[in-house]
């Protein structure tokens, strides 16, 4: 008898560990989900994306603090949406935008965006990021599926953006878990 | 003396019962006592309520800008809508809006229930809760919470409710100690009505008020008691007057024998009750002889205790039910009733005769011998009424004191 019972413990326990495993992590943890509204015209896609990438910044946190000169944002390939990368932070601050090439990617960039490149090159850079505080946006990645923190998306005259859990989870970065959210929202949708 | 009698006194038309007046007044501070607390709480706690309204709606408008921040951040209206998610399901929020940085609307939600008191919420929410959405300290947004009445009308029914059942309960309250403030009033003043009544009616002056618990009318018990002290005292003393006067329009002052209309009215009253049983009863008509010379020759004073002498002797002869009256200067009465067989008048007659015959000490020192002539009538023999009996023993003493005299 008490052998049943302690094994109908164990089943139940082991069932709620399923369900919460189930809801706490999907199995497939890249999301797409923001829907900013694009303005129209000239610079409207680029105002867009410099706001996203600007917003997104602002709620990461990094294990040390920023440095005087604020962060520093390594642009490695060719950013498809926008060629004039300049992230619009909410408030006071900015970021430094440094273009480099997969071979000269210092750590002391604090963000690296990822443009189009080789998937080599990616690979190589996303297995390099792995375990260092550096945020890593690509707008080159519609699933979402390579290993960026964030992805940019732009479908129907709008831009989204789309998170990798994983690769949040991975890394010592911190991100507020209602941009999250946002990110999160309608993946189910995408 | 005019005796002109006092004007009525004015009566009030419609006459209420102390009780219904005294649960009147109870009722009437009772419910100004409830009304006022009870108008006193349920503002005191409207107030306390809207502020914990306010509060609700402005830690609401807080949650929202919280919520809805990284959404006015992307400028995503989407995302701003389920930033704004939770707040929809707080209770007490009627609608909802989010203003971009430049003021243009981003969102807005409008709840799907009524509003279930619009004056209320008029009152109460006039204005929506505006908290602006700040990041990096710049205003990103502003989040616009409008409240509704939802929450305080439940309080404001069931603090009508509570005072409605406490209404209910003031008023069986009121009732009950209105019967037994009634019943503690009326039953005093009902003891004394009743003492007066009484007095009024039965002429019942020995009556006194009991002493009473409520010290006003304890007082009044006793002014009354004061009163009904003095009306006893003139009542006795009236009853002992009339007594003496009577007593003396019946009675000779002198010898204190009954008088002349004593005598009529008791014979009068003895031929009715003689009659009445079919009895006898001898009347005496007694005369004293020489009374004048006696008179005379020994003084008024002199006559005076010769008199009392002869009316107290002729008393000591007479039995229980027998009468004796002193109707003239020297004449006595004596009316021997019943009459029955054995008892015979000459016997009787001669008795007082030889009573009467004892001498008697004057005042001057002198003694004195009485003698009296008698006459006797008896009824119904020698008259069936008072004028035939009288004539009848007037005319046997006369006799009498003729064969006395020729003697």
């Amino acid at each position: 008898m008490p052998l049943k019972r302690s094994w109908g413990h164990g089943q139940v326990l082991a069932s709620l560990f399923l369900i919460g495993a189930l809801f706490t992590t999907p199995p497939m943890s890249v999301q797409a989900a923001s829907q900013t509204l694009v303005e129209d015209g000239t610079g409207g896609m680029t105002r867009a994306v410099n706001r996203m990438v600007g917003g997104i910044v602002s709620y990461a946190r990094w294990p040390e603090a920023a440095p005087p000169g604020g962060r520093v944002m390594c642009v490695v390939g060719a950013p498809r949406l926008s060629d004039r990368m300049a992230p619009d932070l909410p408030g006071p601050g900015a970021v430094t935008v440094r273009r480099m090439t997969a071979a000269t990617v210092t750590p002391e960039c604090d963000i690296l965006f990822l443009g189009r490149m080789p998937v080599a090159d990616r690979r190589q850079l996303i297995a390099w990021v792995r375990g260092r505080p550096i945020l890593t946006i690509t707008d080159d990645d519609a699933a979402c599926i390579y290993g960026a923190m964030f992805c940019l998306n732009n479908r129907a005259a709008s831009l989204s953006f789309s998170v990798n859990l994983d690769a949040i989870g991975r890394g010592p970065l911190r991100i507020d878990p209602r941009v999250l959210r946002i990110g999160h929202g309608e993946g189910g949708a995408s | 003396m005019t005796s002109q009698t006092p004007p009525p006194v004015e009566r009030i038309g419609a006459r209420t019962t102390l009780q219904k007046l005294l649960s009147r007044f109870h009722f009437g501070i009772t419910l100004f006592a409830v009304a006022l607390s009870g108008l006193t709480i349920l503002l005191a706690g409207v107030t306390a309520l809207r502020g914990y309204a306010d509060r609700n709606i402005e830690l609401a408008a807080q949650l929202g800008a919280y919520g809805v921040e990284p959404a006015l951040v992307f400028n995503d209206p989407q995302a701003v809508r389920e930033g704004l998610e939770p707040l929809t399901r707080i209770p007490g929020i009627a609608r909802l809006r989010v203003l971009n940085d430049v003021g243009r609307p981003v969102t807005e939600w409008t709840s799907p229930a009524t509003d279930p008191a619009p004056i209320l919420t008029r009152i109460f929410f006039p204005r929506p809760f505006a908290v602006t959405v700040q990041r990096n300290g710049s205003a990103i947004g502003t989040v616009e919470v409008w409240g509704d009445s939802s929450t305080l009308i439940d309080y404001v029914r069931l603090g009508l409710l509570a005072g409605l059942g406490c209404l209910l309960v003031t008023a069986f309250g009121t009732i009950f100690l209105a019967r037994r403030f009634e019943y503690e009033l009326v039953k005093p003043l009902n003891e004394i009505a009743t003492v007066a009544h009484d007095v009024r009616l039965h002429r019942r002056f020995d009556k006194r008020v009991q002493p009473l618990g409520i010290s006003e009318l304890d007082r009044l018990g006793g002014d009354i008691n004061a009163l009904l002290d003095e009306l006893q005292g003139w009542q006795g003393h009236m009853e002992s007057e009339h007594a003496m006067l009577a007593h003396r329009a019946s009675h000779d002052p002198l010898t204190a024998m009954p008088n002349r209309a004593a005598f009529d009215e008791q014979l009068t009253l003895r031929i009715e009750a003689a009659a009445g049983r079919s009895g006898r009863f001898a009347l005496l008509f007694i005369d004293a002889d020489n009374f004048k010379a006696a008179n005379d020759n020994f003084g008024h004073a002199a006559g005076d205790a010769v008199l009392v002498a002869l009316s107290a002797r002729i008393k000591e002869t007479l039995r229980k039910g027998d009468f004796a009256a002193r109707i003239g200067g020297d004449e006595f009465i004596v009316i021997i009733d019943p009459l029955d067989n054995e008892t015979r008048a000459e016997s009787l007659v001669n008795r007082i005769r030889g009573s009467v015959a004892e001498p008697v000490s004057l005042p001057g020192g002198e003694t004195y011998r009485a003698a009296v002539s008698v006459g006797v009538a008896i009824f119904p023999d020698n008259g069936s009424n008072a004028t035939t009996l009288l004539t009848a023993a007037d005319a046997a003493m006369y006799a009498d004191k003729m064969t006395s005299r020729s003697k």
